[in-house]
């Protein structure tokens, strides 16, 4: 909470913030709490003066009121997609990731979240002279395969090195961690210059840790995350990607078993179910969710070193035709 | 205040290129886990059913690893962490000392490799039961600051700690407070980490029921997972990459020999 002397109104003088902070009012907090009667007893200023102040105090800082035409302005003014670089993706999206929300990538273990992660932390870099930061929470960043996607493109050694310094990776592994480094960056005592994207590769990995834990303290955690990731959206106008996974989960199908447990395939009994992680309030966060699933192709798996993978938006804040669905490819090059 | 360390990826990848893999004396198996065999910097994890090979592959990787510096080796030691008791000293010592002798043949001039101080180079922990399991992994930082030469990490396996006493979700958290703290020792001090892991069974799953243990969420945790199983032949063996962060998922064939693992011919 921000102390009284952000306020620098000319009643406060020092004296009276002295006084004030010997009875233990030092926040803006603490003062709105107190009775007035006590306040201007203690600051010896009328009770005119002391509401006057209360006022201020809302006044300044309670939520600012904006009108239509002001957003739309405000909207044209900063660049609001970001180019992911990957033809068939941008068209689904309808331009690119969107700024200043929160977008997720969701799927199962080896559907690729990591590598389209990778390659778009390239394409950003490589068309903008603007930096991408990757916070890494397991480990999987892997500079070699940025190398070897760069290599394959067929860039010289100095662009290589030219768009990787602009990668910035930031190594975590908690969630205290987490929500320490993005309050140093609000309070710019961690500034990373031109920043176009974060992406946080993946939540779950941290959230994990906290399951099983009756406090619940990770969901406080998360919604800690969620308002510095909002506020950093908007103030520094990036787009923030997070990734989370999916589990499977099966279901007996009660009925069928009942009915018609003779003609149906013993297949069809059970119901596969995949599900995004991090729980009901995580899954009304992002503005943007794109889920990937890897396509199983038994006839072009082994003879070329490529997997197809299929991605669909599945919810977006938007765009108005949802359940696009486009088909990348990836492999030696990158994701295309 | 904690410091933050932002690189760039032109650092990471000195940092990852800097220092030799771990290989495990089977080119095709090599490819699967990366170019040269197991990076630095990562965790990797070891699927299959029994008979498979898990141990025998991480046998053959703590040999591997006192391959000497002249030989493009590291020179370094390793840990075992034995979960399940599948550890045995003399099937240890063979596959060393065939490794060994290898080393000997591809050098002109004999180097000295005592077969003791060799030996000396295993660091082996044997943890009965969740608690053990918990307390070295908590004590592990300050083992690690003692043996500074340790460059491999095996835990064999992961699964058997978890087999009772504990309820799923709580399995999972513990699991993954663990694997953070294991990775920001890989990534710090440039060590391996090798896992290995038990099959378990799903009915109905689209892709097949026969699946790694610890549930799906655990699939994504490891940066690498291979699944090894037996081929037509009784000695050899199949690798199948199901998931990496840098490379596709290729198949590699290998077989386990007197001398450990090798190539098939």
């Amino acid at each position: 909470m921000q102390a009284l002397e952000v306020l620098k109104i000319s009643s406060l003088s020092e004296t009276v913030l002295k006084s004030l902070s010997q009875n233990r009012i030092s926040t803006l907090f603490d003062f709105l709490d107190e009775e007035i009667t006590k306040l201007s007893a203690i600051t010896k200023l009328d009770i005119s003066q002391v509401l006057a102040i209360r006022n201020e105090i809302f006044a300044k800082f309670s939520a600012p009121l904006a009108n239509g035409s002001s957003l739309l302005v405000k909207s044209i003014i900063h660049k609001n997609k970001l180019n992911t670089g990957i033809q068939s993706l941008d068209t689904i999206l309808d331009g690119g990731f969107p700024t200043g929300y929160i977008t997720e990538i969701c799927g199962l273990a080896d559907s690729g979240k990591t590598q389209l992660c990778l390659q778009i932390s390239i394409n950003c870099v490589k068309q903008s002279d603007s930096n991408v930061l990757y916070v890494d929470t397991k480990g999987d960043f892997s500079a070699i395969r940025i190398q070897k996607m760069l290599d394959a493109y067929g860039c010289s050694p100095k662009e290589m090195a030219l768009i990787m310094f602009k990668i910035k990776v930031v190594h975590i592994w908690t969630m205290e961690e987490l929500i320490d480094f993005f309050k140093h960056l609000k309070k710019e005592t961690i500034a990373v210059e031109k920043l176009s994207m974060i992406i946080i590769d993946s939540l779950p990995c941290l959230m994990f840790q906290h399951l099983g834990d009756d406090s619940k303290i990770g969901l406080t955690f998360l919604n800690t995350f969620v308002n510095y990731a909002r506020y950093l959206c908007k103030e520094l106008n990036v787009g923030v990607i997070c990734v989370n996974i999916q589990t499977r989960w099966v279901d007996m199908d009660a009925a069928d078993l009942d009915d018609e447990a003779d003609t149906t395939d013993r297949e069809h009994l059970y119901i596969e179910k995949k599900s995004r992680c991090l729980g009901k309030y995580w899954s009304h966060i992002p503005a943007l969710v794109i889920k990937l699933d890897k396509v199983h192709d038994s006839n072009s798996s082994d003879t070329e070193q490529c997997s197809k993978v299929d991605v669909m938006v599945v919810k977006s804040n938007s765009l108005t035709n949802f359940n696009l669905k486009c088909i990348l490819n990836i492999c030696d090059l990158g994701v295309t | 205040m904690k410091r933050f360390n932002i690189f760039n990826s032109t650092e990471l990848w000195q940092r990852q290129t800097s220092l030799p893999s771990i290989p495990t004396f089977s080119r095709s198996l090599d490819n699967v886990f990366g170019n040269e065999g197991i990076q630095l910097g990562s965790i990797t994890e070891v699927l299959g059913l029994p008979g498979s090979g898990k141990t025998q592959l991480c046998l053959q990787l703590c040999a591997s690893i006192q391959i000497p510096k002249v030989l493009g080796g590291l020179n370094a030691e390793a840990l075992f962490i034995d979960t399940n008791t599948n550890f045995t000293v003399s099937r240890f010592i063979e596959i060393l000392n065939a490794s060994l002798t290898k080393c000997q043949m591809l050098l002109d001039t004999p180097i000295d490799i005592g077969k003791d101080s060799s030996l000396e180079k295993l660091h082996y922990v044997k943890t009965i039961g969740l608690e053990k399991f918990c307390a070295f992994l908590y004590r592990l930082p300050k083992f690690m600051e003692e043996h500074p030469n340790v460059k491999l990490i095996i835990i064999d396996s992961i699964t058997f700690p978890f087999k009772e006493g504990i309820s799923a979700k709580q399995r999972t958290g513990l699991l993954f407070r663990q694997m953070a703290d294991l990775q920001r020792l890989t990534i710090d001090k440039q060590i391996a980490v090798v896992l290995t892991n038990e099959m378990s069974t799903r009915i109905g799953l689209s892709t097949g029921s026969v699946v790694g243990a610890l549930g799906d969420a655990w699939s994504h945790r490891c940066n690498k997972r291979v699944l090894l199983s037996t081929d037509t032949s009784p000695s050899n063996r199949l690798a199948l990459l199901l998931k990496s962060n840098d490379s596709p998922n290729t198949v590699g064939r290998f077989q386990v020999t007197q001398e450990g693992i090798r190539d098939i011919e």
